[in-house]
């Protein structure tokens, strides 16, 4: 992947909310994604994608088609096809392992299921007779981050397969004659406009956080955004350069929130608000409230402290509750951001 | 799988209803399996995934990949099977939970051939399915409202024969059977179907828990298990060492457990009370009964046992105020879904539409009751109207209309025709081919890229030249040997209802024959699994009021909330009904949408700065561009007045089928949708 050709996620003017879920993502993959509501145009993608500067490092066996950790058991080693690498491991030999930056997988929207689950490699079954499994995008996602543009427009079939494997943090590959299942705990980024319909709602409760962008009404920032994009557009290269500063500290605080995360405590107290949140606003089920105070202990984390504050609390209600608040279909999704704005005061 | 890493069962704070169903389960496996149905977020997967370790063991034949019992290979079902060495030794192991991912394929449900051993010793070879995988264990479903029909259609075949036949692929092969089935749903994704509802033994409603205590004790537990997962089941295993020695001693218990006559009785009453259909209800409260006091290790069930087992299995079998799901189904010789193409035709002519009129007046409707109770748990509160008072009196008659006009309408099945384009998308309604790998696979074609291969035609076609290619393999296949799957199902369609919402409607009732026939269609719309959206359109906006859905609750809810007054911006409803469709038409480019347009087309809010008339023809003209949609214009202007003809222009400028109010009843509209596909 060019890296270089990618517009610097710093370089983004504004939307502050949005950066900021991304930011939480990276540092707790719990959260399990994002959802980017907003008009065309809001930098939605181009932020999505940017992520690739800035994505955190993790520890993979190497080719590993299923981005296992050298930790991890071997139930699944014993029938991956990766023959070199899994003599190795069930001796309990040294299997080589690497550092690499998280993947960012794009689900396209007119993706079969074969794609997204995997399925039988053909070619191998054809001139070797024996079954083989292809990985599918969720298995290239694993640990990582899966990315669907225009999630709204999703296939419904694929949607299901994606709420299944969500829901298990499992894919299980059950057709073709394999079976076989693999991990695939993901967080799931998608963007969509809503003017192009609705989530499923079941759909909409898999994403931890989501947050709304528009377009920005300041007249200078607007100029940014323009300048910017020029700049970029003459020369990637030295604007990518000009950027590597502020991309460098924000990856260094990423990775410091990472490490801090688990010492962040949250009083019962804290706690107690969180519950009264989601009761008062009428979320459906607990994946609210523990999303919320996940969000609420990832942004002290962010902040660089231990104990989550009154704050970090309401900054997290606005961002795990609004997609969560909606039980009546009419209802505009922003409305429950301003009610829960209210709320604060 | 992974049990090291699933969430401990004892460590699940509150639900105590859908705990102690799942272990009446793990302790009889008669009691027949649970639906679990709740909102999102309520610990439903969570739970059946930690069941896993405390399941109890059970012996089968060794190697045995039909996971038989001694007793069962003892009485001959391992004749002709040839899957194993049949040495006969039984070991013991725990009953198994076997994930049905809703992706599975037909062949990998019920089995299929195996490819592997079929091209090695050229020899056909069964290569049993989970259905096998699942005998004496849990056949558990996640999401199991989403579940394609073909594969429910053959866990019903198998549950009520207990038995998993094989024929395909040139196979013929059966195996026993005998599953629990355990299902999570959130009702707000569709409703299961009557027949496979009654195959759970047991359905849980599951909620949030609304103490502040409990809330903020699970959200502790969880962050302390996703902190260290390892640590935290350590925490708990004590409880779930001692939770799985109770269950393996109530089933040790269990045939030892008595039950007195009087107690059989009282079961029946509570049967006959709710009304249910079938006896299936009385034997697994029986049975629910006998479980439970073994797991309170009593050797007599008592009345307590059966008072709080009875909610659990009568709860979604009571007949009388019952689930949402529409009255066509509650009919007993409603759920023939599976030979629907057979019963199509002659079902038209077995409900002529004055039964529908007769039975409107008396019946009062038992179905509004579940239907008035999500409205008042809030959402009354939220519709944002000033106008509600004159809609009111609408609604309700509205929805009297609607709820008898489903109730006695069987919808016609309308379908669009068959044709050679091959579809993605489930439903039940238009038969297609299909480009994915689910599906009925019909016959085998020369390949047209895909990878979907026909095992059997492919190695029949290599056959012949056997002798000539020799090599190591038993058989070689070449690329030109290889042939392809044609696969058919039922499909959805897609269907826009534009409804004018104007002032002008409110008049006579008409809004509520209007409403009556969409309801109609809804109904059957909900059982052919159509996707429907609606744009209703009054004062000066045109809204999406139903995005679009599958979801038959939404549908009527809104439907009878649907206010009615203002003016009539029939432009902006074509804009909207135009975006919706395009945004269909990417995600699907074989969909071929219906659009009803419910109107008297007289535009009065212009866009831009000419005529609205002149705008909303032209409109229209661009609209009925898109060749794939299907265009149905529904004229509610009044007779007798003077009269505009505008809705007539809109339709010739739409190149819609215009039809006027007078043709507008429930069974009018609904017969013309159906000439006209």
């Amino acid at each position: 992947m060019s890296c270089k050709s990618i517009y610097p996620f710093v370089a983004i003017v504004g939307q502050e909310q949005m950066k900021l879920s991304l930011y939480l993502n990276l540092i707790n993959p719990t959260l399990s994604g994002v959802l980017i509501r907003g008009e065309k145009g809001t930098a939605k993608s181009t932020a999505v994608r940017a992520l690739a500067d800035i994505l955190p490092m993790i520890k993979v066996v190497k080719d590993c088609p299923f981005q296992l950790a050298p930790s991890d058991g071997m139930s699944l080693c014993r029938e991956c096809f990766h023959v070199d690498c899994r003599e190795r491991r069930s001796t309990g030999n040294h299997v080589e392992s690497q550092r690499r930056h998280i993947k960012v997988v794009e689900l396209p929207v007119g993706a079969t299921e074969d794609r997204v689950v995997g399925t039988m490699d053909l070619e191998h079954a054809i001139r070797k007779g024996e079954k083989r499994i292809e990985p599918g995008l969720l298995a290239a996602a694993h640990r990582g981050i899966l990315y669907v543009d225009e999630v709204n427009l999703l296939d419904d079939h694929v949607v299901d397969v994606l709420l299944d494997a969500a829901a298990m943090g499992v894919s299980t590959i059950e057709r073709e004659g394999i079976s076989f299942s693999h991990p695939a705990r993901f967080v799931l980024v998608g963007t969509m406009n809503p003017e192009e319909g609705e989530l499923r709602p079941q759909l909409l409760d898999r994403f931890g956080l989501s947050v709304r962008v528009e377009g920005i009404a300041d007249r200078e920032s607007r100029v940014t955004v323009m300048e910017r994009r020029v700049a970029f557009d003459e020369n990637p290269m030295a604007f990518a350069r000009q950027w590597e500063g502020q991309s460098r500290t924000l990856v260094e605080r990423i990775e410091a929130a990472r490490h801090l995360y688990p010492e962040v405590t949250i009083n019962r107290e804290e706690l107690f608000t969180i519950a009264d949140f989601c009761l008062d606003v009428g979320v459906d089920g607990h994946r609210g409230d523990i999303m919320m105070m996940k969000a609420a202990k990832t942004l002290a984390a962010f902040d660089n402290r231990r104990k989550v504050e009154k704050s970090d609390v309401e900054a997290a209600a606005e961002l795990a509750l609004p997609h969560r608040m909606r039980r009546q279909p009419l209802m505009e999704i922003n409305d429950n951001t301003n009610k829960i704005k209210e709320m604060h005061r | 799988m992974n049990i090291k890493t699933s969430y401990p069962f004892p460590a699940i704070v509150g639900q105590e209803e859908l705990k102690i169903s799942l272990i009446l389960n793990a302790i009889n496996p008669g009691v027949g399996g649970v639906l679990i149905r709740g909102e999102k977020g309520t610990a439903k997967s969570t739970a059946v995934r930690a069941l896993a370790a405390l399941l109890p063991e059970i012996e089968v034949v060794e190697g045995c990949l039909l996971a038989l019992s001694p007793e069962e290979a003892a009485a001959g079902r391992c004749e002709g099977c040839g899957l194993c060495a049949r040495q006969g030794g039984a070991v013991r192991r725990p009953v198994r939970v076997i994930t049905l991912p809703l992706n599975a394929t037909e062949d990998r449900l019920a089995g299929g051939i195996d490819f592997e051993k079929t091209t090695r010793d050229g020899r056909r070879t069964v290569q049993p399915g989970l259905l096998a995988r699942a005998h004496r264990g849990i056949l558990y479903v996640d999401e199991v409202n989403l579940l394609d029909d073909h594969l429910v259609d053959m866990i019903l075949a198998a549950a009520a024969a207990g038995d998993n036949r094989i024929e395909r692929e040139g196979i013929s092969f059966s195996h026993p059977a005998r599953f629990i089935l355990v299902g999570t749903m959130n009702p707000e994704e569709g409703e299961l179907r009557p027949q496979f509802l009654d195959r759970f033994g047991f359905s849980v409603e599951v909620t949030a828990e609304t103490d502040r205590e409990l809330r903020v004790l699970t959200m502790e537990q969880r962050e302390t298990f996703d902190a260290a997962p390892a640590s935290f089941i350590e925490q708990f295993a004590a409880e779930t060492r001692e939770l799985a020695r109770r269950i393996e001693k109530a089933r040790r218990l269990l045939p030892k457990v008595v039950m007195a006559g009087r107690l059989r009785a009282l079961i029946s009453e509570l049967c006959i009370e709710a009304r249910v259909a079938g006896h299936r209800a009385d034997l697994i409260i029986e049975q629910a009964a006998l479980a439970l006091a073994a797991f309170s290790e009593r050797l007599k069930v008592e009345d307590e046992d059966i008072t709080r087992v009875a909610p659990l299995t009568l709860r979604h079998r009571r007949r009388e105020p019952g689930p949402p799901p529409p009255p066509p189904e509650k009919k007993p010789h409603g759920n023939s879904h599976g030979e629907e193409p057979a019963e199509e035709e002659s079902e038209q002519e077995e409900n002529p539409s004055q039964d529908g009129q007769a039975g409107e007046e008396e019946k009062p409707p038992p179905e509004a009751k579940p239907e008035q109770d999500p409205g008042e748990t809030g959402d009354s509160s939220g519709t944002p109207d000033e106008n509600k008072e004159p809609t009111k009196p609408v609604n309700t008659e509205a929805r009297k209309k609607v709820f008898e006009v489903g109730a006695t309408f069987r919808v016609k099945p309308f379908t669009v025709r068959k044709d050679r384009l091959f579809r993605r998308g489930s439903g039940r309604r238009s038969r297609s081919r299909i480009c994915g790998r689910q599906g009925r696979y019909v016959k085998s074609t020369m390949p047209r890229g895909g990878k979907d291969v026909a095992l059997d035609a492919t190695l029949r076609a290599a056959a012949p030249y056997q002798r000539h290619r020799q090599s190591d393999c038993a058989i070689t296949i070449r690329p030109e040997d290889i042939w392809e799957k044609v696969r058919e199902r039922r499909i959805g369609n897609f269907l826009l209802f534009v409804v004018d919402a104007s002032g002008s409607m409110g008049a006579r009732g008409r809004m509520t024959a209007t409403k009556g026939a969409i309801m109609s269609l809804l109904l059957d719309t909900y059982q052919k699994r159509d996707k429907v959206a609606m744009v209703s359109f009054n004062k000066a906006e045109a809204r999406l009021a139903l995005p679009p859905t599958s979801s038959i609750d939404m549908a009527a809810r809104l439907l009878s909330e649907l206010p009615v007054g203002g003016r009539t911006p029939l432009n902006a409803a074509l804009v909207k009904a135009d975006e919706v469709l395009r945004g269909q038409l990417v995600r699907d480019p074989t969909l071929r949408p219906i659009v009803v347009l419910i109107t008297d087309g007289r535009s009065n809010e212009a866009l831009g700065n000419g005529k609205p008339m002149d705008e909303c023809l032209e409109l229209a003209r661009r609209l009925s561009c898109e060749e794939r949609a299907r265009f149905i214009l529904v004229d509610t202007e009044e007779q007798g007045l003077i009269r505009f003809g505008l809705a007539a222009k809109i339709a010739e400028a739409l190149g819609a089928r215009y039809f006027r109010t007078a043709e507008l009843k429930a069974d009018a509209l609904l017969d013309l949708i159906k000439k006209k596909t």
